[in-house]
């Protein structure tokens, strides 16, 4: 009903323009020929119009959404300030399959490392049997592999990839902010490192995914395709493989469960945890106290933006 | 009146009551006359249908020795009652007197009900006359206690008594290094009771039974992971822990009956050590023995030890390989732990408001 009240109106001063119009320009034509193109005029611009308010009015529902949304937030908490968008929504979907299959993978393989553990024993039936638990591990292998490519892929050819990956590249910067840290911890110096885009952290995480995909898929695909592989190597590579599969699972699930949950789960300022990892966004708050230099980096690019805008008009 | 009836009474039980200790010796001895009257014949036998002989022939001898020395014929062919017989004998029930509190001075054990529920047990109650009642195995007359190295179930003869049957089996066992090995003489090494039990028989693919693929393991690592039995004969026992520690060890103890077992690949009547030509784990038929589950196993996969322990240096690249990710586990995890307890103690010290 209100979009009906808000077009009426404008509709009807529209068309009487339109009407004005028509009305200049068929002037000279007879009256039926030109009653005919006025009356095939006018449908299609009134199809138009209709078109087009629609779709507006939509984006503006959902933009009017958003705003009271935000409203809301801010009158919450308003220490937080503006939200910004840290993760892409392709980002955050790799994450997601990634770690969905990083949990699979580590419920099904650990009892194979530890099968004289008293919970193995109830995990393997929990899939119903060993058998089905190895066909589990397998999907979590799957899911690993894609992500791996998808990532790959990611990286080459988006542009939010690239520069993500050109941003992750260890650099001298690294070992000084991660000194300094480590000082800031003893409160040998009351200043905090000043971190980009990506906290060494942030990179040391990134770079061990790295290095744990390579190893966990290189060797499981040697020991998923075993009949295959025995046509080509002797046994002691398949035991390697076997030996590299299950010690890497190991440091990669204590990195997981003991670094990587301190970091964004047991860590005060996050306890239990964000939802970083669903929506994406970081407050403005945490944006200026984990990544100041990113910050002033978008506020500068910001001022120039806005700089130019007025120069423009 | 009353009394005098009662008096009677007594007095007509009277010889019955006295009669019960002495006569089932007199009625013994006249048994095993009148057996021997004809059984006593060295010719006496039967032709079967089938142009068998069946030899009829005993003799007051013929229990001596025996563990049933003292027993008569009619002690065990209590179904005879006339002679000539009009019915053939039936075969005879030993748990007659075999059960846990007879009072005729068999052993009291029950071991024996293991076996009506044992494979042979229930081949004979589904029908099959060709399946053995206690005497195919124990001897007929002649038994004797499993102890007595000339019982037909002792030790060193029992693989004989099975393979009367199992002919086949008994032919691959005898050549093998435990028949070998049991022929030269040493006890230790296992008959087919040993690895299949007494009176528990079960076959193979029953989940009770001994050999049952998830159970093979456990089985065989009764001697084979014992240092005293095989440090005799120089054999080594890690084979079982590493058999554990690797895919199939693990995949076989969480109950899965298509992984390799120590008889897949080892073979289980026919074992024979590896230096054999006509072992199935020769280095020449280790990638046959392999291919049975993994085709297409090349000979270039024989290579090298089978039974490997990562953390010892025996393992080669493997040992270098795990040591590699022990201290990159050791070494990364300290570091990372070291940093979150260095943040928590930054942390606090804020929190107390020092500087």
């Amino acid at each position: 009903m209100r979009v009906d009240e808000k077009r009426e109106p404008l509709q009807e001063i529209i068309e009487k323009e339109i009407e004005a119009a028509l009305a200049e320009e068929t002037a000279h034509l007879d009256p039926e020929k030109a009653a005919e193109l006025r009356e095939k005029i006018r449908r299609r611009v009134r199809e138009e119009m209709e078109r087009e308010i629609r779709l507006r009015t939509a984006a503006e529902r959902r933009e009017e959404e958003r705003r009271r949304r935000e409203e809301r937030r801010r009158e919450k908490r308003h220490e937080e300030g503006e939200m910004f968008q840290r993760f892409n929504r392709n980002f955050r979907f790799q994450h997601i399959v990634m770690f969905t299959s990083v949990i699979l993978l580590i419920i099904t393989g650990m009892p194979i490392k530890f099968p004289n553990f008293i919970l193995s024993r109830f995990v393997v039936a929990m899939w119903g049997g060993i058998g089905n638990s190895t066909i589990v591990h397998r999907i979590g292998a799957g899911m690993l592999i894609y992500f791996m490519v998808h990532h790959l892929f990611y990286t080459i050819l988006s542009r939010d990839g690239r520069r993500d990956f050109m941003l992750l590249i260890p650099m001298p910067k690294d070992v000084r902010d991660a000194a300094r840290n480590i000082r800031y911890f003893l409160g040998r110096t009351t200043e905090k490192p000043r971190f980009g885009r990506f906290s060494y952290i942030e990179k040391f995480d990134y770079w061990a995914v790295y290095w744990g995909c390579v190893i966990m898929i290189g060797s499981g695909a040697l020991l998923w395709g075993e009949s295959i592989a025995l046509k080509f190597f002797p046994k002691f590579v398949l035991d390697i493989a076997h030996e590299a599969h299950s010690d890497e699972a190991l440091l990669a699930t204590l990195a997981i469960v003991i670094w990587h949950f301190y970091n964004v789960h047991f860590n005060p300022d996050r306890f239990p945890g964000t939802l970083m990892w669903w929506h994406g966004q970081i407050s403005e708050h945490e944006m200026k106290d984990h990544h100041p230099l990113e910050y002033e980096e978008i506020m500068a690019k910001r001022a120039k933006q806005e700089a130019a805008e007025v120069i423009n008009r | 009146m009353k009394g005098r009836v009662i008096c009677a009474v007594i007095a007509a039980l009277l010889p019955g009551i006295g009669s019960l200790g002495a006569v089932p010796s007199a009625e013994a001895r006249v048994s095993l006359e009148k057996c021997t009257l004809c059984h006593g014949k060295p010719e006496f036998r039967k032709i079967l249908v089938d142009g068998k002989i069946r030899d009829l022939f005993v003799t007051a001898d013929t229990l001596k020795g025996s563990v049933h020395e003292k027993k008569t014929c009619v002690d065990c062919h209590f179904d005879i009652s006339e002679i000539p017989h009009r019915e053939r004998p039936r075969r005879i029930a030993c748990t007659h007197c075999h059960y846990k509190g007879n009072a005729e001075g068999a052993p009291q054990s029950d071991a024996y009900l293991a076996y009506f529920d044992s494979v042979h047990g229930k081949a004979i109650a589904k029908g099959n006359s060709k399946a053995p009642l206690c005497q195919d195995c124990h001897g007929n007359h002649n038994i004797l206690k499993a102890k007595n190295p000339e019982a037909a179930v002792a030790r060193t003869k029992v693989a004989e008594t099975c393979g009367r049957c199992h002919i086949e089996i008994y032919a691959q066992y005898k050549t093998s290094i435990h028949g070998v090995a049991l022929g030269k003489g040493i006890v230790e090494a296992p008959s087919c009771t040993g690895c299949h039990g007494e009176h528990k028989i079960y076959g193979h693919e029953d989940p009770k039974s001994t050999v049952y693929a998830t159970h093979v393991a456990d089985q065989c690592s009764k001697c084979h992971a014992s240092v005293s039995v095989m440090g005799k004969f120089g054999i080594e026992t890690e084979q079982v822990a590493t058999y554990k520690e690797s895919f199939h060890g693990v995949a076989s103890q969480f109950g899965s009956r298509t992984v390799a077992n120590c008889a897949s690949c080892h073979g289980t009547h026919d074992i024979r050590p590896a230096e054999d030509p006509l072992s199935s784990v020769n280095p020449k038929n280790v990638p046959k023995t392999c291919g049975k589950c993994h085709p297409g196993a090349n000979p270039n996969f024989a290579v090298g030890k089978m039974h490997i322990d990562a953390k010892k240096k025996e393992a080669g690249i493997v040992y270098y390989v795990a040591s590699f990710f022990k201290y990159l586990t050791i070494g990364t995890m300290l570091a990372l732990i070291a940093h979150i307890f260095l943040d928590m103690y930054g942390r606090t010290r804020r929190l107390r408001g020092e500087k």
